[in-house]
Formats: structure tokens, C-alpha cells, sequence
């Protein structure tokens, strides 16, 4: 997966929106071009907030986050949109495929940024120019400006898109790092958040520069591998690739098998369907992701099949919820016809580390039980920094 | 109704509920399953009324208190009756009947719940039933009937009272009837007709059947004449009678009877006689053919009702089989 | 009020008497509210009538809630009612309402003979309506003087507010769609969740000296539908009957009546933890402020997750979502006790628990973030809520 990509040296681009949700209703109503527009939740509601806004609206103090009477302060003409989610998601998918035209490299990494590994689809043309090149046609086709940042690294790309927006194509070269990025303040570097800022300051770290001249040994022990991560970013190290799949490394998970003979019992049935569960929970725990999305298949003697769903809101993880919702899909769709073959896919998988349970009074203690792991978590967390103790799982994604 | 009216008929089911209610030992769930006609229907109302009547003596209800009648009539509120609306139990009776599982009474902490043909239950209303009779409480029954078993989910036939009803015997059924103090001849044509008593009952109390039925006896008493104005008959009286295709399927299976009914006498069998009045007449024409000729008259009549179900215009269904039955045609025309 | 109906049932058919048409309409409305024409049980389509010799009493029912409006046949030195023939009938809801909506006089003369038809005369129009037995309709619970339970109108209302929100909307365990009553040595005990958190209020009630009742379980629809009926600013008291099935709240001229859940409500008492790690003590209406903006980034299909953790002195509260960014909120508070602490929990459920508290602050008490933690307000030992946290990996 572009792994070895990284031997030579690279053209990496970052391509970032620029205030998006404000530019696709800009493009939707042009007349609202020029105008300083916010899109906050709840208009109607006092106490809504602002999401995002217009260069024209910042230009007055408007920010993220502001509720909507102090924007109004800010900026008395300000015209306030709700979100419409379904358009913005729409005009990503548009966005993703007008740079896929370009390369089949690129990885989306939310619904307005993504990074694109050209050095293969350059074909002799400068960096520039085709970056100059994309920026235009998504102007055009979409009406969007955009601001690319190019890089020999994703790290660095990124950081390059952050320096001239609206409509900035900035080159980033790794001989210039100490020039253009190590006098930032440490707050500004990308994957330094507010908490990691303040810890990194309290050790004399004011700039990228401070902790890339750091000592790279005493940044791993006091916070662990995330630690040695951010030095060699600040040193312009980064060979992460750009993968493609990384949005939909895990789309699914399913198990089926045939039944030696066709049955009607329900005992071989529960049977059955509690040997998939456990297979596709211990997948579920080897890939460290749960499922929002239980489907259960059923194929019949005379080969006809069908397919039903359920969806919960609690995430599923183990095998008694697998088997017990595909169980309740049997039970729920099975016609009573001899049954030839079971199968079934947990789908909306979501990451473990982000997935959430809502705790139940007549269960909790089963999850209690994990409570001291989860101690022994944030009490690193509180000692050595966030992220030094996590599932094992939260670096895969990470490392390279 | 009564109990001892029902004992009658399905003898085992009603020792068995009658015990259980003067000994105050009604089980949780009761399952009855029986052909169609059977009296699973009037069996629930019964206990119903037997489980909220105040003035029983021994299991029999008063019949005419408050909760007597509306059991009756369908308004006792604690009585929970669902039948399927067409093929399935409709999503809003089953969730009505979940509602009212979880649910007390209203008048009280006792309540009937009455489920018909429960083998069209849907899976979630079968669930929440077993979950209802798995967890029981004293004071509430539930009565399910079913003509098909075999469809219900074994959890729940394990869970219940299995009371079987038998179909009737033609003689209990005739008895039935003349109990209502309709005649015999025809409490007994009907019985012959059917094995559901509520059909006879309707056959019993129905004009047109008991004018078909003297219909039918004049066509056999012209044709045992050797009358040449049968057909006449045919066109004046007898058609007009049976005016369309299920009349003249019921004219059909009478004539049918009555040729029966001279084979019991060939084979002297005299207890089947069904037009148990017209011996006369039968001892006239049975003396007249011989047990063959009756054997052919029968298939000439089940064949006319072959071309009758299969559309051929009833007229001329009529006119064939009575040249057939003179014996001036052979059957393979 | 008293119901003579059944009494006089049993030998009187035919009936007779006027009433004002404002009250009669007024009766209809209130009646009407627990009519339903999906019954299923035929005669519950009507309203029955009944004239009894102190007035007139109106009774609607869906049998899981029954409504009797009760016009007296005077009030305050008015004439309301006359009666000339005491008895009962049931007419056809529908009909009945609208009929006299629309009748042009005052006053509206209504008479059932025994063979249930029935003549309404107003001014100079008259209709005669089929109506139904009155025998037919079911049996409602009575008012025994001596097992009466009561208290004032506003407190109820209140009590049900802090409760019922809290109860479960799904089937799959159905004894918590209801609110769990509890009565003894004069105080009543109200519980309500749906499994993922609870409300817990407790008031002192006037009773009979030993009365005790257990496990009585109102349907939470009911009681919304009690609450909207009762006058909101009645100082009035509301008289409880508890029956083996039903529940009745009289009020002033209304009787309501709620069927009871049937089946064991779970013991919640020994759900709810009894020490706690971290105690804090905030501004119900800061906290409750900022847990609202956090909550507007909290995505419903994640289960609205907000995060809180506790600083010196003052909480943090946060919330993010991928589409929309994140926010941080810190919020002073009163006094911060015991371990520090992280702990995400759903900004709804905070949400609803925050706005069914009058208190100017309120004490939250946890004992680890994988188990419920509570919130009282502080200064009112009777309310109580229960909030489970949501977990994350």
C-alpha cells in the first residue's frame, strides 16, 4: 500500500477547503459571496454556536465556537445559515473524485482535506503547476477555493497548507524547515493539541524549533512513543504513506458457512449462528473496531436468499451480542423453510478508541470490570501526558 | 351455552375445564385445538363467563349478570379477544396485545386473554405471549385455538393445556339439532351435509333448504313415475330453486343423498337412511333398480357435479343428468 | 362527588333532566380526552351519562385511562343541573360532542327511555339518538373514604415532571413504561428509569396512619395525560384511591383513572450507589448552560457524548464531532471534593435531569466513571437523579 513509496523522495500534497461548510453555501447562493455568512446550529435558539464562517466574517472577530449573539456583536450584518449536512457531504464526494481524476493516491481525511501522493502521476510537470492546476479546477467545477500545501512528507504538506489561505499553494522543502517552520509557536504544529502544548511548554518547549533541538531521548521517556513522534516531525521526518484505504480499511466483517444438511432446528441454528458471532468477534477484537450493524443472511434449500438487518446504537463487540441479535433476525424473518446456509457481516464499524457505550443500571457491573484498566489509563494520562498508556491499537494506525 | 351443553359434544375438554373451575385450578394458558366448527369459540366464551361470573353455581355461569353479558357481547373489558383480521393478526391488534400483557385489568386483577387461529401470531406477539405465560400470574388466563398445531411454536404448546376437539359425529350432530327442536328429517339431511354445526344450523333454519329438500323429493318421485314431463319440471320448478352455482351444488348433493340412501336400503343398513320420512318412496324405486343401477345413477350425479364446478351452464348440467337417470342414456355419452 | 350509578342501574333505564350547555360542553371536552376510536371494545366508543340525584357525572375511557367529569347540580349559588329522572345511558362520543357544541340554547334537555333512545331538546332543535347500555360499560373503581391518600395539586404536578421523563419508551421490558409508587408512614416514594437513567422524588403525602402500598406502577402516558388535565395553579388537593388495579386522582369536579402496570418493578434502591469518590457542587444553571452548547456538538447517534473532567476549582467540559470541530467549556464551581475524575456521560440525559431541578445548585457525586453517578439538588434531600456514564474504549 505505497509502502515502499517512501524509499524515494516523495511529492506529497495537502489540499485543505477553505472555510468549507461557508464556501458550498457561498457556492450554492453566490449571492452570498463577499458577505461575511456563519453557519451556526439552533439560529433559532439564543444559545447556538458558531460552526464555521466566511474570511469575511473572521475578518471581524467572529470565531468558532462563539455563540451567535457575540458574532452578532462582532459583526451586526452577519447572515447566519443552519448546517446542511447531506449538501456538504455531496460536495465532498464531488471534491474526492475531481482529485482522484488526478491520482488513484489519495487518502481523505475528513470531509474537507486530503492528501494526494503525486509523485508518480507528475509526468514530468512541476509540482507547482499541477498543484496550481487542481487548485483552479475545483474553483471552477466546485467554486470552492482551496489552499495546497506541498511537501516531500504528509506532516509537512500539512503544515505547508496551513501558511497562505484562502487560495495559498505553498512548497515546503525539508532544507527550509528550520527557516519556515521551526520559529511557529509549539500550539501551531500539527498534532500538538491545547493539553500537549501546555506540558511541552512547562518543559521550556516554546517553538517547533525548541523541540526539534530537544533531546529526543528525554522526549521518549516523558511522553513515550507520541513523544519521539512529534521530534521527528519537528525534524521533518514523516513516512507515513498516503493510503488510499485508510478511510475504508475496515467496511465489514462476515462469517457464513453451509450446513452439512439442510435444517429446520432451531437448536442446530442457535448453534450455527453462535460459531459465526464468535469468529467475527474475535476479528472484531483483532482489527480493534466494533460494529453498529448486524446483518444475518439466510439461503434457503431451493437457493433463494435473504438478507435483514439491525441496527443499535450501542456499539456490538462481543459475541453474545452478535449471536443474540442474529438470533433475533432468525427469529424475526425465518419463514420456517429448510434453511441451506447462514452467514453473517457486521457493518458501521467504527474505530474502538472512538466508539462509545451507554452504560445500563442492570448491567454496568459486567463493564465495571474493565474499570481498573481504564484507572491505571488516565492516571498515565494525568502523570506522563494524554496518550502515553492506550490500547495497543491506537498506534497501528500511526506507525509506520 | 352451558358446560353441560358442551359436554356433549367435546366430553373430555369440558370434564376437564369444569374440575379445574369448581376446584379452583385453572391452569395458566389453555391451548384448544379442533377442526373448524368444532365449538373452540363458544368453549373461550364460556370459561370467560365462568371466570368472571359472581353468581356460578358449581362451574355453570349465571348467563345473564353484568359480566354474563358483556363477555356476550363483547364488551367485558378484561376479557382480551383477538382474532385475525383476514390472513395475520394486524400490527396494531398485536401491539394492543402486548400493551394489555403488561398491563393490569381494568376492573380488576383478572383477565382472560383469547387468542384465535394463534398459529397466525406473528413472531413478536408469540414472544411476548411466552414471556406472558412463562411468568404466571394467578389471576390471569390465556386461551388459545388453533385448527393447525403443527404451526405453533413448540415453547408455547409445551406451556399449555391441550384440550382437543373432536369433530362431531352425524348422530351428535343430528341430536344437536333436534335439541333446538328442529325436525329430524332435516336436522339430519344437514347433518349429512356438513360436519360443522354451525353451518346445519344455518342449513336447518334456512327456508330455501328445507324447500330444496322437498324440491329434490318431488324430482325423485316424477322420475320414479317415469313422468315424461320431468324436464318440464326441471325448467318450471326445479331450476329457479337453485339459481346459481352453489345452490345447484347443494341440489346436487342432495339428489346424491337420496341415491344413497337406496343403496342403504339394498344393503339393508337402515340406520343410515337419511330421508328417514320418504321410506315409502325409496322402498318404491329401490325395488325398481337393481344395486348396480343405483351404483350408475351415483356416478351420473357426481358427474354432473364435475360439470358443474367446472362452469358448464347449469341448464344443460340439469337436462344431461336427467336423460342419464331415465336410463335412456348411457353414462358415456 | 358520588357515583350512584351503579346503584341505580339495576331497575332505572329511562332518565331525565336539563343542564346548562356551557357545563355539559365543558364536561364533553374534559371526557372526550380519553376516548379513543381505536378501541377495541365496543361500548368504550360512547361516553356514559349518569344522572344521579346530586348531579351529573360524564365518563370517557380508552380503559387504559378513564375520565368522569362530574356537574354539580349547583356551585356557587348557580343552578346547573335539574334533575327529573335519575338514571344512566351511552350515547356515540363522536356524535354526542358534536351535537352539543352546536345546540343554539343555554340550557339542553336530555331524556333516555327504556329503550335507550334518547331525545336531546335545545331551544328549538331536538335529536333523537340510539343509545347503548349502560350495564355494557365497564366498572370503575369507587372512592372508599377511608383509604384516601392525599396532596396539593401543584406538588403532583411537579413530582410528575421530575419522574416521568425518565421513564422507558421501549416494550422490551414493559414495568418501566411506569413510574413506581411507593407509600408508607406517610410518604410517598416515586421512581422512574428506562435502564440507562433514573428519577427519584419523594414527598410527604397525607394518609391513613398504616397505609402502605408497594409496587404500584403508573403507565408514564398516563400520568403526562394526568398532568396536562390538572389546573396548574390550583392550591387545591388531589385525593388518591389505589385499587388493585387502577390508580384514581380526584380532583375538584374531575375523577381520573389509570390502569397499573402489572408486574414486579426492579429493586432500584440497591442500584444506587451509596458512597462517593468526587463530590462536586455547581451552578445548576451554568453547568446546565454549558453542558447544553457542549451538547451541540454531541452527535445523537453516538450518544450524545459529552466529556467532563474535573480541574482545580473549576470542570471541563468538552465535546467533539469529526464534521464539526470541538469545544471546550470550563465551568467554576462551588466546591470540588475527592479524587479527580474523567467521565463521559450523555448531554441529554444531564440535560433532562438539570431542567427538572428548581435548585439554585446542585451536588453531583460520583464513584468512578464506569458507574452511575448522582445529582441532587442541593438544599432538597427528596429529588434524586441517577445518570450511567457512557463508556469509552
Amino acid at each position: 500500500m505505497g509502502a515502499d513509496q517512501s524509499q524515494g523522495p516523495r511529492v506529497i500534497f495537502h489540499i485543505d477547503m477553505n472555510s468549507f461548510y461557508a464556501s458550498v453555501e457561498i457556492a450554492k447562493d453566490p449571492g452570498l459571496k463577499g458577505k461575511a455568512l456563519a453557519i451556526a446550529g439552533k439560529v433559532e435558539d439564543r444559545r447556538g454556536i458558531v460552526v464555521t464562517s466566511s474570511y469575511e466574517a473572521r475578518a471581524q472577530g467572529v470565531k468558532t465556537t462563539m455563540p451567535v449573539w457575540e458574532a452578532r456583536r462582532h459583526c451586526p450584518e452577519l447572515i447566519i445559515k443552519t448546517p446542511d449536512f447531506p449538501l456538504y457531504r455531496s460536495t465532498s464526494k464531488q471534491l474526492f473524485e475531481l482529485l482522484r481524476s488526478y491520482t488513484d493516491t489519495v487518502e481523505k481525511v475528513s470531509i474537507d482535506e486530503g492528501y494526494m501522493d503525486v509523485t508518480a502521476a507528475l509526468n514530468g510537470i512541476h509540482p507547482l503547476q499541477l498543484a496550481k492546476n487542481i487548485q483552479r479546477k475545483v474553483l471552477d467545477a466546485l467554486h470552492l477555493p482551496s489552499s495546497i500545501g506541498i511537501a516531500p512528507n504528509k506532516f509537512l504538506a500539512k503544515m505547508a497548507s496551513d501558511m497562505k489561505k484562502p487560495m495559498g499553494i505553498t512548497v515546503l522543502r525539508k532544507r527550509e524547515i528550520a527557516k519556515v517552520l521551526w520559529p511557529l509557536p509549539i500550539g501551531e504544529m500539527y498534532g500538538v493539541g491545547p493539553k500537549t502544548e501546555a506540558k511541552l511548554k512547562h518543559i521550556g518547549v516554546q517553538t517547533i524549533g525548541d523541540l526539534a533541538q530537544n533531546n529526543a531521548a528525554a522526549l521518549v521517556e516523558k511522553f513515550g512513543v507520541y513523544g519521539e513522534r512529534l521530534y521527528k516531525r519537528a525534524n521533518g521526518i514523516d513516512h507515513r504513506p498516503v493510503d488510499p484505504e485508510a478511510e475504508n480499511t475496515y467496511k465489514s466483517i462476515s462469517q457464513s458457512t453451509t450446513l452439512p444438511e439442510d435444517t429446520t432446528s432451531d437448536t442446530v441454528v442457535r448453534k450455527v449462528l453462535s460459531i459465526l458471532a464468535e469468529k467475527i468477534a474475535d476479528k472484531l477484537k483483532q482489527e480493534k473496531v466494533t460494529a453498529y450493524q448486524t446483518s444475518l443472511m439466510i439461503r434457503y434449500n431451493d437457493w433463494q436468499n435473504i438478507t435483514r438487518n439491525q441496527t443499535v446504537k450501542q456499539p456490538i463487540q462481543s459475541k453474545d451480542d452478535i449471536s443474540h441479535i442474529a438470533g433475533h433476525l432468525f427469529d424475526r424473518h425465518w419463514d420456517g423453510r429448510p434453511v441451506r446456509l447462514l452467514g453473517i457481516t457486521v457493518t458501521a464499524l467504527e474505530e474502538l478508541y472512538k466508539a462509545t457505550k451507554q452504560l445500563d443500571l442492570f448491567s454496568y457491573q459486567a463493564d465495571v470490570k474493565k474499570e481498573p484498566l481504564m484507572d491505571l489509563i488516565s492516571e498515565m494520562d494525568h502523570r506522563y501526558g494524554e496518550g502515553t498508556l492506550r490500547s495497543a491499537s491506537l498506534y497501528k494506525k500511526e506507525e509506520p | 351455552m352451558s358446560w353441560k351443553e358442551l359436554a356433549q359434544t367435546q366430553a373430555t375438554a369440558a370434564r376437564i375445564l369444569t374440575n379445574a373451575l369448581t376446584q379452583g385450578q385453572l391452569a395458566h394458558a389453555y391451548l384448544i385445538e379442533g377442526q373448524k366448527g368444532t365449538g373452540k369459540r363458544k368453549a373461550a366464551k364460556l370459561l370467560s363467563q365462568s371466570f368472571f361470573c359472581q353468581n356460578k353455581e358449581g362451574a355453570e355461569p349465571c348467563g345473564h349478570c353484568r359480566d354474563c353479558r358483556r363477555v356476550n357481547s363483547g364488551n367485558h373489558p378484561d376479557v382480551v379477544w383477538v382474532k385475525p383480521d383476514g390472513q395475520s393478526i394486524k400490527k396494531e391488534q398485536v401491539s394492543n396485545l402486548i400493551k394489555e400483557f403488561s398491563y393490569r385489568g381494568v376492573e380488576s386483577r383478572r383477565k382472560i386473554f383469547i387468542i384465535e387461529q394463534a398459529d397466525h401470531m406473528t413472531i413478536q406477539a408469540a414472544n411476548s405471549l411466552l414471556k406472558f405465560i412463562e411468568e404466571p400470574n394467578g389471576e390471569t388466563i390465556a386461551v388459545l385455538m388453533t385448527e393447525q398445531m403443527q404451526q405453533l411454536l413448540d415453547t408455547i404448546i409445551s406451556r399449555c393445556q391441550i384440550l382437543t376437539f373432536r369433530p362431531l359425529s352425524r348422530q351428535q350432530m343430528e341430536e344437536q339439532l333436534v335439541a333446538k327442536e328442529l325436525p329430524r328429517p332435516l336436522a339430519r339431511l344437514s347433518a349429512a351435509l356438513t360436519n360443522d354445526i354451525e353451518d346445519a344450523l344455518e342449513y336447518c333454519s334456512n327456508e330455501w333448504f328445507a324447500e330444496a329438500r322437498q324440491k329434490v323429493i318431488q324430482f325423485m318421485e316424477e322420475l320414479i313415475n317415469q313422468s315424461q314431463s320431468v324436464l318440464l319440471k326441471i325448467y318450471g320448478s326445479f331450476s329457479p330453486h337453485f339459481d346459481d352455482q352453489s345452490k345447484m351444488d347443494i341440489g346436487l348433493d342432495l339428489i346424491l343423498l337420496w341415491y344413497k340412501d337406496l343403496m342403504s336400503l339394498h344393503l339393508e343398513r337402515m340406520d343410515d337412511i337419511i330421508y328417514i320420512d320418504q321410506l315409502d318412496l325409496l322402498n318404491r324405486q329401490a325395488l325398481k333398480s337393481s344395486l348396480q343401477q343405483v351404483t350408475d345413477d351415483m356416478s351420473s350425479v357426481l358427474s354432473a357435479k364435475k360439470r358443474l364446478s367446472a362452469h358448464v351452464n347449469q341448464q344443460s348440467v340439469m337436462e344431461q343428468l336427467v336423460l342419464m337417470l331415465q336410463g335412456g342414456v348411457s353414462n358415456e355419452l | 362527588m358520588q357515583d350512584t350509578a351503579d346503584q341505580n342501574q339495576e331497575t332505572s333505564l329511562a332518565m331525565k333532566f336539563s343542564i346548562s350547555k356551557d357545563k355539559l360542553v365543558e364536561g364533553v371536552n374534559h371526557v372526550m380526552k380519553a376516548v379513543s376510536s381505536r378501541t377495541t371494545i365496543p361500548i368504550l366508543t360512547g361516553i356514559k351519562i349518569n344522572a344521579g340525584l346530586d348531579g351529573i357525572t360524564l365518563t370517557g375511557s380508552d380503559s387504559d385511562v378513564s375520565i368522569k367529569a362530574y356537574i354539580p347540580l349547583e356551585e356557587d349559588d348557580e343552578e346547573y343541573v335539574s334533575i327529573e329522572k335519575p338514571g344512566s345511558i351511552v350515547l356515540q362520543a363522536r356524535v354526542f360532542s358534536d351535537i352539543v357544541k352546536k345546540l343554539p340554547s343555554d340550557t339542553v334537555n336530555i331524556e333516555a327511555d327504556s329503550r335507550l333512545i334518547t331525545r336531546i331538546t335545545s331551544g328549538s332543535s331536538e335529536f333523537n339518538l340510539n343509545g347503548l347500555d349502560p350495564e355494557e360499560y365497564p366498572r370503575l373503581p369507587q372512592i372508599e373514604e377511608e383509604n384516601i391518600i392525599t396532596i396539593k395539586t401543584d406538588l403532583l404536578k411537579h413530582l410528575i415532571r421530575q419522574t416521568v421523563f425518565a421513564v422507558s419508551t421501549s416494550e422490551t421490558r414493559p414495568v418501566l413504561t411506569g413510574v413506581n409508587w411507593n407509600i408508607q408512614n406517610g410518604k410517598l416514594d416515586c421512581v422512574a428509569t428506562d435502564s440507562h437513567r433514573l428519577a427519584s422524588r419523594s414527598v410527604a403525602v397525607e394518609s391513613a396512619e398504616n397505609a402502605t402500598y408497594r409496587n404500584i406502577v403508573i403507565p408514564g402516558k398516563s400520568l403526562n395525560e394526568l398532568s396536562k388535565i390538572l389546573d396548574d395553579n390550583s392550591g387545591e388537593a388531589v385525593s388518591i384511591v389505589i385499587t388493585e388495579s387502577q390508580i384514581l386522582f380526584k380532583a375538584k369536579n374531575l375523577q381520573f383513572f389509570s390502569r397499573l402496570l402489572d408486574g414486579n418493578y426492579p429493586d432500584t434502591d440497591r442500584l444506587i450507589p451509596n458512597e462517593s469518590k468526587t463530590d462536586i457542587v455547581i451552578s445548576t444553571k451554568g453547568f446546565l448552560q454549558a453542558i447544553d452548547r457542549a451538547s451541540l456538538l454531541a452527535k445523537e447517534e453516538r450518544n450524545n457524548v459529552v466529556k467532563f473532567r474535573t480541574l482545580s476549582g473549576e470542570v471541563e467540559i468538552s465535546s467533539q464531532s469529526p464534521e464539526l470541530g470541538r469545544v471546550f467549556e470550563n465551568v467554576q464551581a462551588e466546591e470540588i471534593k475527592g479524587e479527580e475524575l474523567k467521565i463521559s456521560f450523555s448531554a441529554k440525559y444531564m440535560m433532562d435531569a438539570l431542567s427538572k431541578v428548581d435548585s439554585q445548585d446542585i451536588r453531583i457525586s460520583f464513584t468512578g466513571a464506569m458507574r452511575p453517578f448522582l445529582i441532587r439538588p442541593v438544599g432538597d434531600d427528596g429529588i434524586l437523579m441517577l445518570i450511567l456514564p457512557v463508556r469509552t474504549y
